[in-house]
């Protein structure tokens, strides 16, 4: 089955690269957003010296990260089940011998398997033009990795349930925009989170959005020691959990309703 | 053992009740009215293994929503279905292993990549046996002439190579079911006549079952044994194509030249067994059925008014009759 799963994420891949200057431009779009992230926080720093406990080196390093990182948190499969329900394409997906789930759990391994080395080339981009700190230690870089890897469901069911929605609405447009925006928010990619109130921290350390981009910095910048973090895995886990079981859940009983476009 | 068993089978849509204007519109936004629709109404259908049916009727008949639960992708409002032992909405991959559908033009095949990739793909998904599917392959490329297509992107294709490529990619795993909803929709005649005797060859050899839908009547008249005639929501005919013909279409027109014509024919004959159609200055044209007279009768009333010189007959056809019965002419 993972085979199967393979084989569509490949697929999915190969898509991608028949554009050959799409690689080429979602990096350089990675680039222009960096330096001016670098540019805003350059300027604050001269002014005040510090900010939510970065220094300014540790500052352009998370924005390096966060950018390099916002591929993999952020894209996904939404754009390709929203273009499927509104076109009926849907059909022959449900009609396939292998469950929706995993189907689309295929492709959204192809879409990550582009969007691992537009992350790459970007850190590796922004490296030759700025000094980049290097992971704290082997252990931690480890636990980087492994948050990063345990996002990933999380990312996808919640997608998926967007995507069930969409049997209902016909359009997932707003909700895609929706979880764009909550993401940015919560993750710590507009900016770290300590710079946010306490009572939005209490909220984003609830919320798994957290772990997509703010959680796997602060590991790798060696902010976060490595006996704190199983009780992040525990929640990643959790989440895991719960938003499979809603999107299981919430999907068996809306394919029982849909009515599919198209004669 | 039937493969496919429908019974009682009825489906109910909910549709939003639109006013006109933009107080209609945001009114629908926050407290909607719905009107029921009943799309199939209490069918019953039993097919065989290996047999070749074409589901016919008006656009908005229920064709396409009979196929959509045939095949698992709606739930009925009530009823059964029950496809190869298996009730497809309730074990929908199971089904769907044995299963293949054609929808007119939503494509299966990847947009971007070249046909072969698409059918590496489905031989994965389906676990066809690598002979199995280099068997089928190279038979599908040769029946539907694909040599020159494999290795072209699927955008770059005609319509009518894209439809012959996901014909070839809907009965590569060899489904024991082929749900076909207008496959030959805005095709070239050549292209309409590959697809038929493709669709006649692998139902020879492979038994496969066969349901086709569609408006081009060429399509039954050539693929299908057995004819279900759908209208508004109901199954007003099934059964054997050719007493579908006999039943319905007993009429006959023919053309009749007739030279040195003395008066208008039209006026006398009036109250016969046939129906004058057509009458002009040379030729006559008219319709009568088996049932009522003969040619030879009919041919010695006109010899009272002229000299008949050449007579074309003229059986209807599976188009013609529908035609009537659609118009409401006939209504069994």
């Amino acid at each position: 089955m993972l085979k199967t799963m393979l084989e569509l994420g490949k697929i999915h891949f190969k898509e991608y690269t028949i554009y050959k200057s799409n690689f080429y431009l979602f990096t350089l779009n990675r680039l222009v957003e960096v330096i001016v992230y670098i540019f805003v926080w350059q300027a604050i720093y001269n002014q005040t010296g510090n900010a939510g406990g970065f220094s300014i080196e540790q500052m352009i390093t998370y924005y390096i990260l966060v950018v390099s990182l916002s591929s993999i948190a952020t894209w996904g499969i939404n754009e390709d089940m929203s273009h499927a329900i509104k076109s009926g394409k849907i059909n022959k997906e449900l009609l396939s011998p292998i469950s929706y789930f995993k189907y689309y759990f295929g492709i959204y391994l192809g879409e990550i398997g582009f969007a691992i080395p537009v992350s790459l080339a970007t850190f590796i981009l922004c490296s030759i033009f700025w000094k980049v700190a290097m992971p704290a230690n082997l252990i931690n870089f480890i636990l980087f990795l492994l948050v990063i890897i345990l996002i990933l469901p999380i990312s996808f069911f919640i997608q998926m349930i967007i995507g069930t929605v969409g049997f209902y609405t016909n359009s997932i447009w707003g909700m895609q925009i929706l979880r764009k925006s909550v993401i940015s928010m919560f993750s710590g990619l507009i900016a770290p989170l300590t710079l946010f109130p306490v009572w939005f921290q209490k909220i984003a350390n609830i919320l798994p959005f957290k772990e997509f981009i703010y959680t796997p910095i602060n590991i790798y910048l060696g902010r976060i020691e490595p006996n704190e973090i199983w009780i992040i895995i525990a929640k990643l886990l959790a989440w895991i959990t719960i938003l499979y079981l809603i999107a299981k859940i919430f999907f068996n009983n809306a394919v029982k309703k849909i009515t599919i476009n198209g004669g | 053992m039937p493969i496919i068993e429908v019974k009682n089978l009825l489906k109910k849509y909910k549709i939003i009740e639109k006013e006109p204007g933009m107080i209609g519109y945001f009114k629908n936004l926050i407290h909607p009215k719905y009107k029921e629709f009943t799309a199939v109404n209490n069918i019953n259908i039993t097919i065989e293994p290996g047999e070749l049916v074409g589901y016919i009727g008006e656009n908005g008949a229920g064709k396409s929503t009979t196929i959509k639960m045939l095949t698992g992708l709606l739930t009925p409002t009530s009823g059964q279905v029950i496809i190869d032992g298996l009730v497809p909405y309730e074990k929908r991959i199971e089904n769907n292993k044995k299963i293949g559908a054609v929808f007119g033009q939503k494509t299966q095949l990847w947009w971007d990549l070249p046909v072969i990739e698409s059918f590496r793909l489905i031989k994965k998904m389906y676990k066809i046996p690598e002979n199995e599917y280099r068997k089928n392959l190279k038979k599908f490329t040769e029946l539907l002439q694909l040599e020159e297509l494999l290795e072209k992107q699927v955008k770059n294709l005609s319509l009518g190579q894209k439809m012959r490529c996901e014909i070839a990619a809907t009965f590569l795993h060899n489904p024991k079911i082929v749900y076909l909803d207008e496959p030959t929709i805005g095709l070239d005649v050549l292209v309409k006549e590959n697809i038929r005797k493709f669709i006649k060859d692998i139902n020879k050899e492979k038994n496969t079952t066969v349901i086709l839908t569609t408006h081009d009547l060429k399509d039954i008249e050539d693929v299908c044994d057995r004819i279900i005639l759908l209208d508004k929501g109901q199954i007003i005919y099934d059964g054997e194509k050719q007493k579908f013909k006999d039943t319905f279409g007993n009429s006959i027109t023919a053309e009749i030249l007739l030279k040195n014509k003395k008066e208008n024919i039209t006026q006398k004959l009036y109250d016969e067994d046939f129906e004058i159609i057509e009458e002009n200055e040379d030729n006559i044209k008219i319709k009568f059925s088996h049932d009522k007279t003969t040619i030879v009768k009919i041919v010695q009333i006109l010899s009272n008014y002229g000299d008949i010189e050449d007579i074309h007959m003229k059986e209807a056809e599976l188009e013609d009759i529908l035609k009537e019965i659609y118009r409401g002419v006939k209504i069994c």
